[in-house]
């Protein structure tokens, strides 16, 4: 546990250095771009990667202080007063003394998806979400497993790291798009500048490095939330299961959650916060398993199932029965018709 | 012939500081997980203190409707009593799970009194209780993972070293010692 508290510091602390050299590099490649394009002597280059260096430190910032109320913010979730919802309020609160955390505030999304997630910069400022959906769809074992595994989420600093990587990645994604699309514009006015002969091959290369850097930015985003995803969600699952002394709760909330996991605020940036993939099962897309943040939840609920050695584990059947389903075909028909 | 001499020396040296560093490092975890023992505790002690509180005025509550149950209310503030008093884990935990037994006799009794079950007053302390009851449990789970680390640590090599040298030593779980008690404790009324 507190090797892991040390390990998801480090990695956060990588990433936002990554994440600093990735946007001084890319301004530095866009500044290379300019100086070859209209043959000024190299100024652009250095102006513009300081000027990307000094954005990218205030933007590192930002996001360790921020990003938790940025994420609530992207997410609508709003908070969950004891009074609304007594149940909830005093399981989060129990588990959180099981768990040797302070307790978290509770967020709500209003959608009917099952779905939950927790954010903060450390177990002090921990906040858990949760849908509508799943707070009305699981009953109180369920619900615990599900608390009690986004309350491992905080207290092994797994949120940090997520949160901080929601900012990060989203603005990469986001500024690779944009570099990306105006060099496929943009491109073509190139060749008419044939005037800098000196510096041309080390332009081009810059120029190769910052199309590399462009093209694979995407796909680094991609691997970054690869990397840190997939054996913490089991991870967290365990240590949930822990915190409750009840796996088949969180087995059987799984099995639940597959059925309607879709959150609509949900976005590329958040979705590995989530319990489950907010897009549900309806990720057709070339490749999708290699960029998915998340393992396959039959692998988990299997896991959790071994764990409980069975007790207490309801049958398919009764899940289905229990998870209002004409609700969720309805939102779910919705959702294709929207589309 | 300088680096002849000097060699073995710097390995010895070097030798000697990682074994101080490893020897700092595994005592400042076995005080650290001591620590959070301590803190443990105090997340047992703070709901058994909100129980403390609440209970003079659910037996107030129950002496309005069921006054000749005399026998049963002051068990209940015996309990409370000698729970207060505690001095170690150990008078704690038996105390606490007096109090748990004495409650339950005093819902027995309460079953009998439809008044008292009507009463908007009663039935909120009994949902407090409820929760500060379930908050024990969890806070039990906690405080008896804590000590397990703690005392596994101390009894295994190389903690048992220093646990002889720094005398650290085991501490008591907080148990429950009725068979029936051992699972959620669930409050009807």
């Amino acid at each position: 546990m507190y090797e892991r508290i040390a390990s998801n510091r480090r990695r956060t602390t990588f990433i936002i250095i990554l994440f600093v050299i990735f946007i001084a590099a890319l301004g530095f490649a866009i500044g290379y771009y300019l100086d070859y394009r209209y043959s000024v002597s190299s100024s652009y280059s250095i102006l513009l990667m300081i000027f990307a260096l000094v954005i990218a430190i205030i933007i590192s910032f930002g996001s360790y202080f921020f990003s938790d109320r940025i994420v609530l913010g992207l997410t609508g979730a709003s908070p969950l007063l004891r009074e609304e919802n007594p149940r909830v309020y005093y399981m989060a609160e129990g588990l959180s003394i099981a768990a040797g955390i302070p307790m978290p505030k509770v967020y709500v999304i209003e959608e009917q998806g099952m779905n939950a997630f927790a954010t903060g910069r450390n177990p002090g400022k921990g906040v858990v979400v949760l849908t509508r959906g799943i707070i009305n769809n699981l009953d109180d074992e369920e619900l615990k497993g599900v608390i009690a595994h986004e309350l491992s989420h905080i207290k092994n600093y797994d949120i940090l790291l997520g949160t901080v990587i929601v900012i990060l990645v989203g603005m990469v994604t986001i500024i690779s798009n944009l570099m990306f699309r105006s060099f496929l514009f943009g491109g073509n006015r190139r060749s008419s500048s044939s005037k800098n002969a000196g510096g041309g091959i080390f332009s081009l290369v810059f120029l190769i490095i910052g199309l590399i850097l462009i093209i694979f930015s995407p796909l680094i985003a991609a691997f970054i939330r690869f990397a840190v995803s997939r054996q913490r969600e089991y991870l967290a699952d365990s240590n949930g299961a822990l915190i409750t002394r009840y796996p088949a709760g969180l087995a059987n909330a799984l099995k639940k959650i597959s059925l309607y996991s879709e959150v609509r605020t949900a976005n590329n940036a958040t979705e590995h916060m989530f319990i489950a993939s907010p897009f549900g099962k309806n990720t057709k897309i070339a490749f999708s398993s290699l960029f998915n943040t998340h393992p396959p939840i039959a692998e988990r609920i299997k896991r959790l199932q071994e764990m409980s050695l069975g007790i207490g584990i309801k049958s398919e059947a009764e899940i289905a029965s229990e998870v209002k389903t004409e609700n969720a075909a309805e939102i779910a028909s919705e959702d294709e018709i929207a589309d | 012939m300088l680096a002849a001499i000097l060699v073995p020396i710097i390995i010895v040296v070097v030798i000697i500081v990682v074994i101080l560093i490893a020897g700092v490092g595994i005592y400042n975890g076995i005080v650290t997980m001591r620590n959070r023992i301590d803190n443990a505790w105090s997340q047992i002690d703070v709901q058994l203190r909100k129980r403390f509180d609440l209970i003079p005025n659910l037996v107030e509550t129950v002496k309005g409707y069921a006054a000749h149950e005399k026998e049963t209310l002051e068990k209940v503030i015996m309990a409370r009593g000698v729970g207060m008093q505690a001095q170690t884990v150990e008078d704690s935990a038996k105390a606490s799970n007096m109090i748990t037994g004495t409650l339950k006799t005093l819902f027995a009794v309460a079953e009998q009194y439809p008044n008292l079950k009507a009463d908007q007053h009663f039935t909120k302390m009994m949902e407090e209780l409820q929760g500060i009851e379930s908050n024990i449990a969890y806070a039990r789970q906690f405080y008896n993972d804590t000590v397990l680390s703690y005392n596994t640590r101390i009894q295994t090599f190389p903690g048992n070293i220093f646990a002889g040298w720094y005398k650290f030593i085991t501490r008591q779980y907080f148990e429950i010692e009725e068979a029936e008690a051992r699972g959620p404790v669930k409050v009807q009324f």
